[in-house]
């Protein structure tokens, strides 16, 4: 590695030093306690996937460049330089931790291993070392928002075509569109995937409850949080909160996406406009009776959800999935351990868009043991990346578990009057 | 020789390491303190009423810790709390301070404080030797943790051994008293001339410990004492 390099990682390093960080940084003990919080440890004991373990690479270069102690005497804290070997070590550690941050519950002092990782992550792209393909996936979105002028049209066009599956799902009334974009002063802005999955069952829904709601032109995910670059998350998050400024609307709803819902809750400052979950959402259409769900739909069926670490232990999003599903079904049952305590699904972090999957398969098995042990048939959820997560396992492990999105079980069981 | 290097241990040497060590926690806080506040939450959910106070009784009370490692969390709470006899303990030494009885011969806890901590830090150093605590130790985690089981045993050793000598106390609580009253009235009278049991070199070895103590701690993982809060206020405020 040359000098200028390493440099520019010290530099980077050091810009990330704020309070939180130089506490996270200096105060860790190495009690151990945080070890058996992350699946990937508990389902492969090795040390560097525990989080004090991840967290030991950059503690090491911090000691090394901003301690006394690191300067003078490295053999005491094991302060390692920069280069190429430490680096390699880095991306085994930043790109495993899916940011569930389990662990943060486990440790005395609440040691946030996500954090850490993300400076990690930033200096793999300092590195030229992050996954390009979570890069490139950033750089797609930024582009697409500069250039949203000229792409409107083909994407109102996809949408259109949607519509007859909306229909199918709800019969909205004549002359209403079925997925409308472009509402001014909307109550919901509502903000997908890439993909009808998180349109249908969403404008169904939404178009039973009567809404007066808008589509965003922009895909709710933000890859610029998975490859752990700050500029391009606020990049990607800025688009949307501009459209959802533009149009006025009151509310923006993020989709199924745990860490877009973070990310635009609580990561992106005040906004003009309240951001929520469409879980929240569905849950506030039941509270009102605007929509009724019909129970026969699951009949028969055993039901468990997995809380998305970014919608529930780092959102707070417990209450509602729960409150929905006991309108779906009288046959729900629990995870051991649940909640806050639930087991990541192994797919965040952006380890499901980079593919990884024997990684994936391997560090999940704590989670495939736990969802087998409700007896549940279907696995409900309500984030993609823990969707797919959860339906390669249930595939690789062959357990015979369905695996379904909250909303989709929502959408199915509308009650046409 | 000899005479000279342990007064200067037992008394210039203490002043130094606790202006040291007063001067490192300091600058320590205070460069933190300094640096840019964290711009998003780090909040974990669900919300906690009276979360700052609920953060505050985390930090002195570790529930995490009880419930994933109980038996560490075990040691974790006498350590703690046997530091704070032992604080209280030294500071009782004083004529001024009397938590027990000025005529009693022992300190406060009668050795068995001394006894505690000495177990617990014994507790906390094997347990480094084990898998997977050895995979993420650093030469400094040893060495602090020996340290201070050094500082405990010769403290147990002046504690216990004072008091099993055939002709009774050797040097009792008063005496000590008064080398501590010497160092906080800055007299700088010789504390050979206060303690005068056979056993001094051991008391020199004690204070000389607890000296490379206060100098290390503004480097080290003790100062987690002063961020435990601040951290566990992160997580819930």
């Amino acid at each position: 590695m040359d000098e200028t390099r390493k440099q520019e990682l010290i530099k980077t390093l050091s810009s990330r030093l704020n309070q939180a960080m130089r506490m996270y940084l200096d105060n860790c003990t190495r009690c151990g306690t945080c070890i058996e919080a992350c699946h990937a440890y508990a389902s492969e004991p090795d040390i560097k996937y525990s989080p004090v373990g991840r967290a030991q690479n950059i503690r090491r270069l911090y000691e090394k460049y901003f301690k006394g102690a690191g300067k003078l005497a490295p053999w005491l804290s094991e302060a390692i330089e920069f280069d190429d070997a430490v680096m390699k070590k880095v991306y085994d550690t930043a790109y495993t931790c899916t940011g569930c941050r389990r662990c943060v519950t486990y440790c005395p002092f609440g040691i946030d291993t996500q954090q850490i990782q993300s400076l990690a992550k930033q200096l793999l792209i300092v590195a030229d070392m992050e996954p390009k393909v979570l890069s490139m996936l950033a750089d797609m979105s930024i582009a697409k928002g500069k250039n949203i002028d000229k792409t409107k049209g083909s994407f109102a066009t996809a949408v259109s075509n949607l519509e007859t599956e909306v229909l199918e799902r709800w019969r909205s009334e004549a002359g209403a569109k079925a997925v409308p974009l472009d509402v001014q002063d909307a109550n919901v802005l509502y903000i997908a995937l890439a993909g009808k999955h998180s349109i249908i069952p969403a404008a169904s829904i939404m178009n039973a409850a009567k809404e007066k709601w808008s589509l965003s032109y922009f895909e709710a995910v933000n890859f610029g949080a998975f490859v752990g670059n700050p500029q391009k998350t606020k990049e990607i998050a800025d688009r949307i909160i501009q459209e959802a400024t533009r149009l006025n609307v009151k509310e923006v709803v993020i989709c199924e996406c745990g860490t877009a819902y973070r990310v635009m809750k609580y990561m992106t400052g005040e906004h003009p406009f309240k951001v929520i979950s469409f879980i929240e959402l569905i849950a506030r259409y039941l509270q009102e009776g605007r929509i009724k769900l019909d129970k026969a739909k699951l009949q028969g069926r055993k039901v468990t959800y997995h809380d998305p670490c970014q919608l529930a232990r780092n959102g707070g999003v417990y209450e509602e999935p729960r409150y929905i599903l006991s309108h779906l079904t009288d046959d729900f049952v629990e995870m051991t351990p649940t909640r806050e305590d639930n087991w990541c699904c192994g797919g965040g972090g952006g380890l499901v868009a980079m593919g990884e999957k024997d990684f994936r398969m391997k560090s999940a098995k704590v989670k495939v043991d736990q969802f087998t042990a409700t007896g549940a048939q279907v696995l409900s959820t309500a984030c993609e990346n823990c969707h797919t997560q959860l339906s390669d396992l249930s595939e690789h492990y062959k357990t015979g578990v369905k695996v379904e999105y909250l909303s989709d079980l929502v959408s199915k069981a509308l009650v046409q009057e | 020789m000899v005479d000279k290097i342990f007064y200067f241990i037992m008394v210039p040497m203490v002043y130094l390491a606790f202006a040291w060590c007063a001067v490192g926690i300091m600058w320590k806080v205070v460069s933190i303190l300094r640096l840019p506040k964290q711009t998003h939450t780090l909040k974990i959910f669900p919300e906690k009423s009276a979360a700052g106070l609920r953060a505050t009784i985390e930090a002195f009370t570790m529930p995490s810790v009880r419930r994933h490692q109980p038996v560490l969390w075990f040691f974790l709470g006498v350590f703690h709390l046997g530091i704070l006899g032992l604080i209280l303990s030294h500071l009782d030494l004083l004529p001024q301070i009397n938590l027990v009885s000025a005529e009693s011969k022992h300190m406060l806890g009668n050795g068995a404080i001394g006894v505690a901590v000495t177990v617990s830090v014994l507790y906390f150093l094997l347990r480094r030797f084990r898998t997977p605590i050895r995979e993420i130790s650093v030469p400094a985690d040893y060495l602090i943790l020996f340290l201070l089981f050094l500082i405990f045993i010769t403290g147990d050793t002046i504690s216990w051994a004072n008091s099993w000598n055939p002709d009774g106390f050797v040097l009792t609580k008063q005496d000590f008293g008064a080398y501590l009253n010497s160092l906080v009235h800055f007299t700088f009278t010789n504390p050979r001339d206060l303690l005068t049991g056979s056993h001094y070199v051991v008391i020199v070895i004690h204070v000389l410990l607890a000296n490379l103590l206060l100098l290390a701690l503004p480097f080290s993982k003790i100062m987690h004492t002063f961020f435990a809060v601040p951290l566990n206020r992160l997580r819930r405020v």
